[in-house]
């Protein structure tokens, strides 16, 4: 426990603020998300070492979530998906006259959602590391399975769409050595291939180039931005009467929700718009510019980035694409999250775990009196910003491998992403998918090979068996009530 | 054929080429399995999930964005498209710098900045900036 007061050393103080800073600015700017934002940056953190390292990288996942309402309450656009609801009231508020309220509502429930969520982190991280140590090759291939199944299923596109592109990820990290044996596989004798497809490289490209194409697609015009001044930040007695409960009851949703796999924390802000429409006594004003419609999903949605970090530090297992990228970053530090993480490097663990507290109130004192600042970044012309994007995309892969094989996976990832957007293919599955092939591999021929080639060892325990079952029932049943709506009244 | 119908199709045509190749990994027992058998499982997934894609298409309201579907504005990722796959051919030539500084004139151009002085001006920043933070500062080496 005394390895939280690492987060408190200069080098790490620096680390957190320079992640809060670009990830509060990645969260304003719409498109590029934490995840492309932080493929980007992983050459830089890797020199940083381990814990300075995944502070910065942990800040600008966290940044991006308090960043992304600043432009949706003062522009009407949402810096990334998980803001798109505090639209809806906060865009209203500000055109009442009440953009600072909202502003720091926003900045408010965030940092309580954060801080809850982290002391909640804090508590059951290390008791499902602790559970997850009875995890064998069966139990983590079913949970694996089970998580890829939740993830098809929320998306909240297509499923087939979902798991196929879950699918081609898996199929993608079958490239290179196999994790078992070693032999080199589906290279075609291509230089650099057996190392198989840099997961930097596909995540910069279906998110970072991808985003350039798609924006040279649609040339939009420049926002204004409004102007927000100090004195007026400040919420009055009423709307701060009526924004606690709903800031509370984002923030516990919030951190279940962020527990399950997929876009948790666009899905917790949309679940708790939902909740405030269904319980709050204002339900009446939400959609005319209510403050519980601003504080429910700007709670839930922190809340749940902190959830998601669970499944990560205890299991090992990313069920997002930023906790993906943090994996990787993890990985290329030579350090294995999951239930050794907290005897191997308690430093790692507990430093990034004390920045949590440190990034909170950091992001805190940034946003309110900086939010103009934030905003006037949204105003920026992507033909400013996009080139310089692609030059750090290109410094990104190269620097993964040292390899120019990675910079044409680079390039491949980009217009493969691009066209993804364009035929309605959510890429988000497929990097999920790249990162849990190995695991589900691994786990699956190694669990064979302990059953000598007996399929009932993959449920043989009860933890197995329960997680397959999910699984099943989870994929089962939306296939069996589309059935069930087409089967003809009385046949 | 719609759309989500042809992606299917291609989709389908991927898992059947992938399989294919394949072919030259061993399987093996399922108590000694060999590096052919999970790529065997994947494809032959990808190849029911194509099909089953292809027998019910997405019928909820497209989520692609708007512009993209227009032709013409297709033009501009396309093109730019095209100098991506130039710049990575010529990048072990021409080396970062110049390579990248070309790229930045370039997609700026194609992004609608208008005066070529300025899109230099940009791209010399860039690219010096990168070199400075990712070659000086932290020593990554570049191409």
């Amino acid at each position: 426990m005394s390895d939280l007061f690492v987060a408190l050393t200069p080098a790490n103080l620096f680390a957190c603020f320079l992640g809060a800073v670009l990830g509060t600015i990645v969260g304003v700017l719409p498109g590029l998300g934490p995840a492309g934002a932080m493929a980007l940056v992983l050459p830089l953190t890797i020199k940083l070492g381990p814990t300075a390292g995944l502070i910065m990288l942990a800040g600008i996942y966290y940044g991006a979530m308090y960043g992304g309402s600043t432009t949706s309450i003062l522009v009407n656009v949402p810096g990334e998906a998980a803001s798109v609801v505090t639209t809806i009231d906060g865009y209203r508020m500000a055109r009442r006259g009440r953009a600072g309220a909202a502003l720091a509502i926003a900045a408010i429930a965030s940092f309580v959602a954060g801080t809850f969520s982290v002391v909640a982190l804090q508590v059951a991280a290390p008791l499902v590391a602790r559970a997850a140590l009875a995890f064998g090759p069966a139990e983590y291939f079913a949970f694996a399975l089970l998580g890829v199944v939740l993830l098809a299923n929320l998306t909240g596109g297509s499923r087939a769409k979902s798991f196929a592109m879950v699918v081609v990820g898996v199929m993608l990290s079958t490239v290179g050595m196999d994790p078992l044996g070693g032999s080199v596989r589906f290279t075609l004798g291509v230089g650099g291939a057996e190392a198989g497809f840099s997961f930097i490289a596909v995540t910069a490209g279906l998110f970072g180039v991808a985003e350039v194409l798609t924006t040279m697609a649609e040339p939009g015009s420049v926002v204004a931005a409004a102007r927000v001044k100090f004195r007026e930040l400040y919420p009055n007695r009423e709307e701060l009467r009526r924004a606690v409960p709903a800031m509370l009851r984002g923030t516990v949703l919030g951190f279940f929700v962020g527990l399950v796999p997929g876009p948790a924390a666009t899905l917790a802000s949309f679940v708790s718009y939902g909740v405030e429409r269904k319980v709050s006594k204002y339900r009446h004003e939400l959609g005319t510019g209510a403050i519980e419609g601003v504080a429910g999903p700007e709670a839930a949605n922190n809340a749940a980035a902190g959830g998601g970090m669970i499944p990560l530090l205890s299991l090992g297992l990313p069920f997002t694409p930023s906790t993906a990228v943090l994996l990787s970053g993890m990985l290329l530090m030579s350090v294995t999250p999951g239930p050794f993480l907290l005897r191997d490097h308690p430093q790692v663990f507990w430093g990034v775990i004390g920045s949590f507290y440190v990034g909170n109130i950091m992001l805190l004192l940034l946003n309110l009196p900086l939010v103009g600042l934030f905003a006037r970044v949204a105003t920026i012309p992507p033909r400013y910003l996009m080139p310089g994007v692609l030059v750090l995309c290109v410094v990104a892969a190269y620097s993964d491998n040292n390899n120019l094989f990675d910079v044409w996976v680079l390039m491949a990832a980009g217009i493969a992403g691009y066209l993804m957007r364009a035929l309605g293919w959510n890429p988000a599955p497929l990097v999920l998918g790249l990162v849990l092939g190995p695991l589900l591999e691994r786990s699956l021929l190694q669990a064979l090979t302990i059953g000598r080639g007996d399929v009932r060892e993959l449920w043989a325990s009860a933890a197995a068996a329960v997680m397959l079952a999910a699984a099943v029932v989870v994929f089962a049943f939306p296939i069996a009530r589309v059935a069930g709506r087409r089967r003809p009244r009385g046949a | 054929m719609g759309r989500d119908r042809g992606s299917a199709l291609g989709l389908a045509v991927f898992a059947v080429v992938y399989l294919l190749a394949d072919r030259r990994y061993p399987l093996d027992t399922l108590s000694t399995p060999g590096p052919g058998l999970f790529p065997l499982l994947a494809g032959l997934a990808l190849l029911a999930l194509a099909g089953w894609q292809f027998a019910i298409p997405d019928r909820r309201p497209d989520h692609a964005p708007a512009a993209v579907r227009e032709p013409s504005s297709a033009r501009a990722p396309l093109a730019m498209a095209g100098v991506l796959v130039i710049y990575a051919a010529l990048l072990p030539v021409v080396g970062f710098m110049p390579g990248s500084f070309a790229l930045v004139v370039v997609s700026a151009r194609l992004m609608g900045l208008r005066r070529w002085w300025a899109a230099a001006t940009l791209a010399l920043g860039v690219v010096l900036a990168s070199r400075v933070v990712f070659v000086t500062w932290l020593g990554v080496p570049l191409p």
